[in-house]
């Protein structure tokens, strides 16, 4: 019920990661919300305004790129966290042009990307990343 | 912490639905909530307008109202009542939008399922038909058609190595092409059986990209080239043509990746397979030869 509980949209057309991913972020006291294709992501970003997305960019149908695309031209301030198996650095240069605030490489690290995704919770409310805990965006009190 | 984490999804999406009034909740449904979500704002429209013709009524001119209440008195119960009543629907309503949402995750979780499923399925499928069969061309044949059949695709073709080339063993639609060889590094094909890297193609090829490849209609608008590596071994490149309006991605390379690497099984057995056969012919031909000289 309370109003500081940040939201956060999963994209991402796996099962297995859809299911890790909502109980890590629901264990750091995140409402996670989830999408598994670019239509439905876009959908519920406009209806939910969630404070952060976790963006897997290879999807059926619309792909992450083009859901990114769309964002950046609608201006969306939304932060959004880009999921890719690519390493390439065209790649990571691309996500940055399209407003990315992260970009993690699968097979990735649970911790590193719930980390990423609260520095971008963090930046959407105008927290800044060290003052997180403080605020009440990471720990306990919102579980 | 944790403690949340703990209550399964179902259950949660149980409470939230009795509390925002669905009693009969068993079968989660988006449409129940959106008719209770209907009903709850008939309701909140039919209590304010009573509400509002009660206020009028209690205005009116002084000395009409009687009763045992005073007009202050009555005018602030009415206030209440009107107040509490909207709290009563903000709160429903946001049980319902928490319903709507938890329903909705169930809804994806169940779509990404059932798309897994069905992959698996069309995988399962093609790989019982290329194991079903032992002859190279009617297992070229299987390969393609699986592969245009997962990928929703309109043609293609499958070559094999042999030596240093690549021979077109198998093609749908433009069949002219069988025959055809192509020296590894050359063009697509050549490039992905050397590399062993698929390649995923979006528009007009770069010729500079990929020496030696023939320019020449038809030009096709997305398609794909997977190498089919079997034992560390290029063994040949499965081609396949996007139909008309449709668009591969990258999803769609993963996807058949899988597919190509049982193909290239299957194809790496009917060659053994094919040779066996070879051996052996050759050994009876042999048996009968000395049966012959020594009659």
């Amino acid at each position: 019920m309370s109003p500081l509980k940040p939201r956060v949209l999963i994209v991402e057309d796996d099962p297995d990661l859809l299911v890790v991913l909502r109980v890590n972020l629901t264990a750091m006291g995140v409402e996670p919300i989830l999408a598994g294709d670019g239509r439905t992501a876009i959908s519920r970003i406009q209806a939910e305004r969630p404070d952060a997305v976790v963006l897997d960019v290879m999807l059926p149908g619309i792909d992450g790129w083009s859901v990114l695309e769309d964002l950046h031209a609608m201006g969306d301030p939304v932060p959004v966290v880009v999921c890719s198996a690519k390493k390439d650095v065209e790649d990571m240069e691309r996500a940055r042009e399209l407003g990315a605030s992260g970009y993690v490489i699968k097979p990735f690290d649970i911790d590193r990307l719930v980390d990423a995704v609260m520095g971008a919770v963090g930046r959407s409310r105008g927290v800044q990343p060290g003052l997180a805990v403080e605020l009440g965006l990471e720990g306990p009190e919102l579980a | 912490m944790f403690e949340r984490a703990k209550i399964p999804d179902g259950d949660r999406l149980r409470r939230e639905a009795k509390v925002a009034g669905l009693r009969d909740f068993r079968t989660p449904s988006l449409e129940a909530v959106e008719r209770r979500r209907l009903r709850l704002w008939l309701l909140t429209t039919i209590v304010l307008v009573v509400v509002a013709a009660g206020v009028m009524v209690v205005i009116r001119p002084s000395g009409s109202s009687s009763g045992m209440l005073s007009e202050p008195l009555l005018r602030l119960a009415i206030f209440v009542l009107a107040l509490a009543f909207c709290v009563y629907a903000l709160e429903k309503e946001f049980r319902l939008g928490r319903a709507t949402r938890l329903l909705t995750d169930e809804r994806v979780l169940t779509a990404a399922l059932t798309n897994r499923l069905h992959e698996a399925s069309l995988l399962l499928d093609a790989g019982r038909a290329m194991n079903s069969v032992l002859e190279l061309p009617e297992l070229l044949q299987t390969v393609l058609r699986s592969a245009c059949e997962l990928l929703d695709a309109n043609g293609g073709s499958v070559m094999l190595v042999e030596g240093d080339e690549l021979v077109t063993l198998c093609v749908r639609g433009r069949q002219e092409a069988v025959g055809a060889r192509l020296r590894l590094g050359e063009g697509v094909a050549g490039h992905v059986a050397l590399r062993r890297e698929p390649v995923l193609i979006e528009g007009h090829v770069d010729s500079n990209e990929f020496p030696g490849l023939a320019d020449r209609p038809p030009y096709v608008e997305s398609a794909m080239s997977l190498p089919l590596v079997h034992r560390d071994e290029a063994v040949g490149v499965l081609n396949v043509n996007a139909a008309a309006g449709r668009a591969f991605t990258e999803y769609d390379l993963r996807a058949v990746a899988v597919f190509a690497e049982q193909a290239a099984s299957a194809v790496a057995n009917a060659r053994l397979y094919e040779a066996e056969r070879a051996h052996v012919a050759e050994l009876i031909e042999l048996r009968h030869d000395r049966v012959g000289e020594a009659g």
